[in-house]
């Protein structure tokens, strides 16, 4: 049976991760590259989810310029998006996850994304 | 020639294993790599090392100013050691954490101090790098195009 095409956004400044992410969404979902949509950093994701069609789910790194992963998370959901919102970052300390989730993330992994990892959040989001 | 050079390759890799330079983070680089993306460990190793020469750069031009900004000097280290944990580079990613400890310390010294072990560590390593890409380029000269 062929998988379900999903619409991601992911969030991140740094080339490196997102050539990471990019082949690990595309390993772990199956999907082609149209459906990975990149914003480089929080302000650019709030004005993504304002103006594009609803995403399945959304990456976010925790330090970007111009607007961390925090605040563009919790300006997403003041948006009334409901779309889960998985918070990635190497930062993976107690403190940090919980003000991940304090902002309105749903899940927190740390970095470096892998095809095991994705193919566990879009199992646990119902994306497969 | 081929076999020598793969024989060559397997050694290096395998040793970089075993010496701690790399973790299984690299093997999970590996397994991304497939037909439609043939290069890709080389693309992201290649960002890595130049990321890790531009921030090591970066963060020894904080360090050497009168007032130190220590939040922009975690910053690159963060990056750094994000970065370096993309590609199983296991003992520099180790030595950023160290260096992020004494960033949280606000202490120039020992910023200093662990910087020279964060450019030890990623200079050996970048150095091997290089020959596993020489070495795959190598290997893949040996086996025309159709």
């Amino acid at each position: 049976m062929a998988r379900k095409m999903i619409r991601v956004l992911l969030v991140e400044d740094e080339e490196i991760h997102r050539v990471m992410a990019r082949a690990a969404v595309k390993a772990a979902a199956g999907t082609e590259d149209d459906v990975l949509d990149l914003a480089e950093n929080g302000a650019a994701a709030v004005r993504r989810v304002r103006e594009v069609a609803p995403y399945d789910l959304i990456l976010m790194d925790r330090q970007m310029p111009v607007m961390d992963g925090h605040e563009a998370t919790r300006r997403i959901r003041a948006m009334g998006v409901t779309t889960p919102i998985v918070a990635v970052s190497s930062d993976g300390l107690p403190a940090d996850v919980e003000a991940f989730i304090g902002a309105g993330a749903d899940y927190f992994t740390p970095k470096p994304l892998s095809k095991e990892k994705l193919g566990n959040i879009l199992a646990k989001f119902g994306l497969t | 020639m081929a076999a020598a050079l793969t024989s060559q390759l397997h050694a290096l890799v395998n040793n970089m294993f075993a010496t701690g330079l790399l973790d299984d983070q690299f093997q999970q680089l590996q397994m991304l790599q497939d037909f439609s993306a043939p290069d890709f460990v080389s693309e992201v190793v290649t960002l890595f090392c130049d990321d890790g020469e531009r921030i090591i750069g970066e963060l020894a031009r904080e360090l050497d100013k009168p007032n130190v900004d220590f939040d922009r000097v975690d910053s690159f280290a963060h990056q750094l050691k994000g970065s370096s944990a993309s590609v199983g580079a296991q003992k520099v990613k180790n030595t950023c954490i160290q260096f992020r400890e004494f960033c949280q310390q606000r202490s120039r010294d020992g910023c200093l101090k662990t910087l020279d072990l964060v450019r030890t560590e990623f200079y050996d390593l970048r150095n091997k790098f290089q020959a596993m890409l020489q070495l795959e380029q190598q290997i893949q000269a040996c086996y025309p195009k159709h």
